[in-house]
């Protein structure tokens, strides 16, 4: 409530940095709700398989950063855009 | 409630240069192909029949993790005849990412966009060389149209794979690598403030031991980041052998 | 419930604490604040996040590449040939190994032959010495008997003659006594060669 009430005093300039330090902040949250969900699953998958078959762990280990690698892009984008917008 | 007011993001990456053309990023790009250059000079040095300890055992164990670590797992047995770029690779990046956590240095030279941009352009120049040099003017059709689609769904599949393969791979190179970094480095540097402006906080002396919590948090993402720099040479380099192994055999 | 804003201009860092509630001022402090840089117009506004510099792109890519060109020409091959040769030799070592073991098996197979051979020997010297003993106990054993079996024949053959010559003597002791009582009984004396006829053939009944 102070916030908004804050942002309603503020004019011009300051109300759009206001807003683009805020949007910028949603901006990373939402990009960092996929990846999160994504990189948590692939992690739990991947330590059942080496766990079954701890042989295969080696390959299963690799496997596993290159799917991190690809799906952690992603947040790493929203964190671009982040600075993108709050620069 | 403590409202800080964070400096903004390019005042944390601002430094002054030693010379005119020669800042810190540069110091410390020089300073790790120099430390890189100096640790395999001095591991070849050594003599080779004993059994390896110190600086050559070291080496050696970067060698063994590159060649079983990275490219027996990805490229096969063919690839090891890139250990060499690999392995330069590994180190620099390693040893780039590195001072983000030294004191004095505190700051990654790869969180700033020259470095990763240009090994990720550098990257894509060579596996795209690999994929001509192996496969000739077939690399493009295997590329672009990979076997086994539908005739149809070629209007569909070639602009997807062209962007993922020749414009998402080397900006995704680049965006991972510098935006970890830089991530940690905020990290580091929030922290950091907080806990320095808690403790200066000499109108409210409840505040100062609060400052310790950040404190300890940011010895917490000093040890994290330590795991970081290691993870992100590692998926570099893993990510290179991967796209120079696709390039140079085609997918059946 | 009090606000801090910390507010950071050049040299200078603000703290101010502001009670949320009122929005009103508490307290107000400055204090000093010392930046690393010692001439602040050195450093500008600071660079750009997001867009690379040409003096860190040129320094950092001559540096890479000055080290790939020296791992991929130099150090990386030297490093490359101890490690293989020490792996070579570490295999030749392994495999002088396996020829010194096998050749050490063999050997001791040969050693096993010879004690199973030594062995048979010495039993067939054992059995022989025993056999060689045997006969000559039984050759020993038969010259005693033999010699046993000549001591016994003269002995008996002594004795026969002793009681032959016994009873010859007994013999004439009888004519003689029945001589005199016949010559006693009927006053004459008998005939000689009857008598001991007669004698005789007593004796030879009454020893039978």
């Amino acid at each position: 409530m102070e916030a908004i009430a804050a942002l309603a005093a503020l004019t011009g300039d300051e109300a759009k940095a206001a807003s683009a330090a805020g949007s910028a902040g949603f901006a990373y949250g939402l990009a960092a709700i996929g990846p999160g969900i994504g990189i948590g699953y692939l992690v739990g998958k991947s330590v059942e398989a080496m766990a079954r078959q701890p042989e295969a762990a080696g390959m299963v280990r690799t496997t596993m950063f290159l799917g991190i690698a690809f799906t952690e892009a992603l947040a790493l984008i929203g964190f671009v855009v982040f600075i993108l917008i709050g620069l | 409630m403590i409202a800080l007011e964070f400096p903004p993001i390019n005042e944390i990456l601002r430094w002054k240069d030693l010379f005119p053309t020669f800042n810190k990023i540069a110091l410390i790009a020089v300073a790790a192909a120099l430390i890189g250059t100096v640790v395999f000079l001095l591991a070849g040095r050594k003599d080779a029949k004993v059994a390896p300890k110190g600086v050559r055992n070291f080496a050696e164990s970067i060698v063994e993790f590159i060649e079983n670590g990275i490219i027996m797992q990805t490229m096969g047995r063919d690839g090891l005849g890139w250990t060499p770029f690999l392995l330069s690779l590994f180190s620099f990046i390693y040893l780039c990412n590195v001072p983000g956590i030294i004191p004095f240095l505190q700051m990654p030279a790869t969180a700033r966009m020259a470095l990763p941009l240009f090994l990720s352009l550098l990257v894509w120049v060579v596996f795209i060389v690999t994929g001509f040099k192996h496969q000739g003017l077939a690399y493009i059709k295997n590329s672009l149209f990979p076997p086994g689609v539908p005739k149809a769904l070629y209007l569909l599949v070639t602009p997807i794979e062209f962007i993922s393969t020749f414009l998402v791979r080397p900006f995704s190179l680049t965006v991972r690598l510098f935006a970890n970094m830089l991530a940690g480095h905020i990290l580091l540097v929030t922290f950091a403030l907080l806990s320095e402006a808690l403790f200066q906080a000499e109108g409210n002396p409840a505040l100062i031991p609060v400052g310790v919590l950040p404190l300890f948090m940011l010895i917490f993402l000093t040890g994290f980041e330590v795991l970081v720099a290691f993870l992100q040479a590692y998926i570099f380099t893993i990510l290179t052998a991967v796209y120079i192994g696709g390039a140079a055999h085609p997918e059946h | 419930m009090l606000t801090a804003v910390v507010i950071r201009s050049g040299e200078v860092l603000q703290v101010r604490l502001v009670s949320a509630e009122e929005g009103k001022e508490v307290d107000l402090t400055e204090c000093s604040f010392e930046p690393e840089a010692s001439n602040p117009t050195e450093c500008g506004p600071g660079p750009s996040p997001i867009i690379p510099e040409m003096k860190e792109l040129a320094w950092g890519a001559g540096s890479f590449i000055v080290f790939a060109l020296l791992m991929r020409f130099f150090l990386f091959p030297r490093l490359k040939k101890g490690m293989d040769s020490r792996y070579n030799s570490i295999r030749e070592g392994h495999e002088n190994a396996e020829a010194t073991r096998t050749s050490a098996r063999s050997e001791v197979a040969q050693y096993d032959a010879a004690v199973v051979a030594a062995k048979a020997e010495a039993a067939k010297v054992v059995d022989a010495a025993r056999a060689t003993l045997e006969t000559e106990r039984q050759a020993a054993i038969t010259a005693a008997n033999a010699r046993i079996a000549a001591q016994r024949e003269a002995a008996m053959a002594a004795a026969d003659a002793a009681r032959a010559a016994g009873r010859s003597q007994v013999e004439s002791a009888v004519v003689d006594v029945v001589s005199s009582a016949v010559e006693i009984a009927t006053g004459k004396r008998p005939d000689g060669s009857a008598v001991s006829r007669a004698v005789a053939d007593a004796m030879s009944a009454g020893v039978r």
